[in-house]
């Protein structure tokens, strides 16, 4: 279930401590494992869930990351109702080889600030003038061989039909693929590296506030080699004027996205809701908070049942308040 | 009567209203009275209340005082012992105070306390804010100090033994169950004679097994040490081996309460010499007892 | 040599990794010194066991002597698959003076009242420990060697450690070892974990505990304080009194080794916002390679309160990493655990 995850590797506090009050570094990882009732059986199962998911997830942490990035352009600023994204199947809009090559990966999440002068219409220069960079770099301080093939493909493609809203930018994929210096002909180049940005129901106001010469693209999903990865966010940076940071996700966050994988689907069957969090003990301790299926969803609908009525979700009523006080009433 | 025929003139019903307007008055002034009275009283049991404050500030004042004062004194006559060993006349003095004579017997019981503790006695320390204690008990056998095993008490309710480390074959529960409640002193003597029992039995084991190993072999023990099967050779020309079952049914004692020889030999084991090292070994400690057969050349 | 002997020999060996595997046969006293010699432990696993196969028949080897190689291994390592424990409660007089060699044989005959194919190995390790192989078969099969239950007792104190007990054997065994040991009954004590040795040391109180004293050690003898570049010490008293806490709640020095501990919440809603009566469920595992020692870790460094509270402390002092924790009792429930 690597989409349902989110990673992160910088300080922010816990949002809450079953026992004991950690007040340090910890990652925290949220995991909510659903599958979807067999009321649409026209797809097959085990593929159904697996986009559904992948799309909500994106689309979570999207937007989620648009309250917290630091970036000189994005406005702080923590909202407390969002509208759930409506399901819809993802299969029919998008090229099902594209999601197979996002879904099935475990990404790390950094944010991104816009684009200046991104084209989409230019990727396949962008793919050139990558995968120059990238054996520039690799080959520094290393005699080069006149004449020898580049080591390093890069693809750019663009996504289609990711976007939830008109103002969300076209998700762009990349791939690095890289040929063996002895490979056997005909043999294919071997993808090395992916990574994508993307925007999926970013926040509309702030979306058009941008100068026409920006592209928001604010998350950047990267899988493979981290010096891949390092020189793919330096040539953007250098290219588009921008910057890369890590994703923080602190409490807020993490009340979204589990308020929002919970309540965005009421056909969906919860089969666990399980917190996970590791503390940056000797040696490092994990802690995960499980909660019985019938319970969280009797929970949650007791929490928000006249938001039901609504197509949005209120992050005050949200999960976390009864966590709190499950907490309180068991020490007690 | 004059003044009833006056009033009969003018009417009854006027007469009964001048009285009812004398009577409400009269009452209201009773009222009043009395208000007054419990007011007084009021204040009076605030003064009392007021005295009795003072008085309880005064003594402790005066307690904190005459401590300050007795402490200095004392501070005073020792440095003047230090400096002249005559002046100890200064002593009877102080010996006026109630206080200096509960200070003497607090030290003393501290003293004692410790010196307890340095004989090997118990260590108690008060934990939780004086919500329990902590106490440990050292073990020793003939001289030498062993293990020291601790038990944390929870005062707070009825006495509960909170975390120990005392090992699970200790009856411990047993124990706690007898005498915790109603005699600490006496159940902590009792858990460490049983302690100090178990720490001497394994001790003589170890002994019979750094010292006697050449001629001694532990055959059997467990981990109470209750039970032990020891083997050696007798030195008589046949070299018969003989088996001693040492068992420990008093499992406060470091002693054992029985011991039986066994050899292939069957008349080995009463003959009189065997007797005696048999009696020896319930008095002796075991590798006491065997050190001596050793030098007697009973074994080899 | 049947071929159910063979297959168990082929078990066994397999399941040794193959750089224990000359010290565990060097060990087995069923070959001869010579024969030992001769076995190649260079060579492919399969190989060397079709040789060891061939001597095991030379030498008339039958189930018995093939189950102690099995035994040896899982003495020396003990650290495989999950243990868990139960206590032996209300003794009688006898349990303390009752012997291995009596233990044993009134364990077998106990054993074998109870159910007709059993096969019973014990072995006395040398720290007293009373090792029990048993291979359980029911009144028409023969004991199924290749999924046999390990017991370890020290006899003289009331646990016996367990590892793959089906519940189908479980009242069998508790009944022979009730019987077998004079106790009065046998119950969980909700502890388990994969190292024996670690549970054990828990239980016996074995490691190193801290109780506060009048003469505490110096500051140099301690072992010096954790530090982590995010927290500043800004109290080497406060450090140092939860160092002092963390110790006392969970030891010191080389510390059991337990991997996990799980807490079963049952939580009423006072208000009952959740309109239902039902307590609402939910288990708080904690794992780590070292439990303790991530615990005692977050005490010391502050990252968590202390004083420590009662549920972790409850580890070490009651013996247990299983929890049931309701409303109703003070923080732990009253399910059985083990006796102090």
């Amino acid at each position: 279930m690597p989409d349902g995850n989110a990673r992160c590797s910088n300080s922010f506090p816990v949002l809450v401590a079953l026992f004991f009050f950690f007040s340090s570094v910890m990652e925290t990882r949220v995991s909510l494992t659903n599958v979807t009732t067999p009321r649409n059986q026209t797809a097959p199962h085990r593929r159904n869930k697996s986009y559904g998911f992948s799309r909500r997830s994106l689309g979570v942490e999207l937007t989620s990351n648009l309250g917290c990035t630091s970036g000189q352009f994005t406005a702080v600023r923590i909202p407390t109702n969002r509208r759930i994204p409506r399901p819809r199947n993802l299969t029919e809009q998008v090229d099902p080889e594209h999601i197979g090559l996002i879904v099935k990966k475990e990404w790390t999440l950094s944010y991104v600030t816009p684009l200046y002068q991104f084209r989409h219409t230019q990727l396949q220069s962008y793919s050139k003038q990558l995968a120059a960079f990238i054996v520039t770099e690799k080959q520094q301080g290393v005699a080069v061989e006149v004449g020898q093939e580049l080591g390093f493909k890069v693809v750019f493609t663009a996504v289609l039909g990711l976007a939830e809203t008109e103002d969300d930018a076209v998700t762009v994929l990349i791939q690095i693929q890289s040929k063996p210096a002895f490979a056997a002909q005909g043999e294919a180049a071997k993808v090395v590296w992916s990574g994508w940005l993307s925007c999926v129901s970013g926040d509309v106001e702030y979306l058009r506030s941008l100068p026409p010469d920006f592209t928001c693209l604010p998350l950047f999903g990267a899988s493979g080699a981290e010096s891949l990865t390092a020189l793919v966010k330096s040539w953007f940076e250098r290219t588009f004027d921008c910057y890369f940071g890590p994703l923080g996700i602190n409490s807020t966050n993490l009340e979204w996205l589990a308020a929002l994988w919970i309540g965005c689907h009421p056909d969906i069957n919860i089969r666990y809701l399980k917190l996970a969090w590791r503390v940056p003990a000797q040696p490092p301790l994990d802690v995960s908070y499980t909660v019985h299926p019938q319970d969280t969803w009797e929970l949650w609908n007791s929490i928000r049942q006249e938001s039901n009525l609504r197509d949005t979700v209120d992050i005050e009523e949200g999960l976390l308040i009864w966590m709190e006080r499950s907490r309180l009433q068991a020490v007690t | 009567m004059e003044e009833a025929r006056e009033c009969l003139r003018e009417g009854v019903l006027n007469h009964l209203n001048v009285l009812e307007t004398e009577a409400l008055v009269l009452s209201r002034q009773q009222k009043l009275c009395l208000q007054q009275q419990s007011r007084v009283d009021d204040l009076r049991i605030t003064v009392e209340k007021l005295r009795a404050h003072r008085d309880q500030l005064k003594a402790r004042a005066k307690t904190t005082m005459s401590l300050q004062q007795l402490k200095a004194e004392t501070d005073q006559r020792n440095e003047e012992r230090y400096e002249d060993d005559n002046s100890e006349e200064g002593c009877s003095r102080t010996g006026q105070s109630l206080l200096s004579l509960l200070m003497v017997r607090r030290t003393r019981v501290k003293d004692l306390l410790q010196a307890h503790h340095l004989i090997g006695g118990y260590d108690v320390t008060e934990t939780r804010r004086g919500k329990g204690v902590s106490i440990s008990i050292a073990t020793a056998f003939e001289g030498l100090y062993l293990e020291t095993y601790c038990l944390e008490l929870d005062l707070s309710r009825a006495v509960r033994i909170c975390r120990h480390n005392i090992p699970p074959f200790i009856p411990l529960e047993k124990l706690a169950q007898v005498h915790l409640q109603t005699d600490l002193i006496g159940f902590l003597s009792t858990l460490s004679s049983h302690l100090n029992a178990f720490a001497g039995r394994r001790q003589q084991i170890c002994l019979i097994q750094e010292v006697l190993q050449d001629s001694v072999e532990v055959m059997e023990s467990n981990m109470l040490f209750n039970s032990v099967v020891l083997m050696c050779t007798d030195s008589g020309e046949s070299r018969k081996a003989m088996l001693f079952t040492l068992v420990y049914s008093d499992l406060s004692r470091y002693l054992p309460t029985k011991v039986t020889i066994d050899s292939e030999d069957k008349v080995l084991p009463s003959t009189p010499q065997w007797k005696k090292s048999q009696s020896l070994l319930l008095w002796t400690p075991a590798h006491a007892a065997f050190q001596a057969l050793k030098m007697e050349g009973q074994i080899a | 040599m049947d071929d159910s002997v063979k297959q168990v020999l082929r078990q066994i060996i397999r399941r040794i990794p193959s750089n224990k595997l000359r010290n565990t046969l060097s060990k087995w006293e069923h070959i001869s010194k010579k024969q030992f010699q001769s076995l190649e432990f260079t060579q492919a696993k399969s190989l060397l066991c079709d040789n060891l196969l061939s001597l095991c028949e030379e030498n008339e080897l039958s189930m018995k002597h093939v189950t102690e190689l099995e035994m040896i291994y899982r003495i020396e390592h003990p650290a495989q698959g999950s243990w868990n424990v139960c206590q032996l409660i209300d003794p009688e007089e006898e349990a303390l003076t009752v012997d291995s060699l009596h233990f044993k044989e009134s364990f077998k005959a106990h054993l074998k009242c109870l159910i007709n194919h059993v096969s019973v190995k014990m072995k006395k390790h040398e720290d007293d420990a009373l090792w029990i192989r048993i291979a359980w078969g029911d009144n028409f099969t023969q004991p199924n060697h290749l999924k046999p239950t390990y017991v370890v007792h020290n006899l003289q104190t009331p646990y016996v450690f367990v590892s793959g007990l089906t519940m189908k054997h479980r009242p069998l065994l508790h009944q022979a070892l009730v019987q077998s040991g004079h106790y009065g009954a046998v119950k969980d004590v909700h502890l388990s974990g994969r190292c024996l040795t670690a549970l054990r040391d828990l239980l016996m109180r074995q490691y190193k505990q801290v109780f506060p004293v009048k003469h505490p050690k110096l500051l140099e003898e301690k072992t010096p304080l954790p530090r982590t570049p995010c927290i500043e010490i800004e109290d080497t008293k406060h450090a140092e009194n939860r160092m002092q806490m963390a110790a006392e709640a969970f030891g010191e020095g080389i510390l059991p080794k337990l991997e996990t501990a799980v807490y079963k919440l049952e939580t009423r809603f006072k208000e009952n916002e959740m309109g239902r009566e039902e307590p609402f469920r939910g288990v708080v595992k904690f794992a780590s390679s070292n439990l303790l020692e991530s615990l005692k870790y977050c005490v010391s460094s502050g990252m968590a309160s202390a004083p420590v509270t009662p549920l972790l402390s409850s580890i070490t002092q009651k013996g247990r990493n299983y929890f049931v924790i309701t409303d109703k009792g003070p923080g732990i429930s009253n399910t059985p655990g083990p006796k102090i």
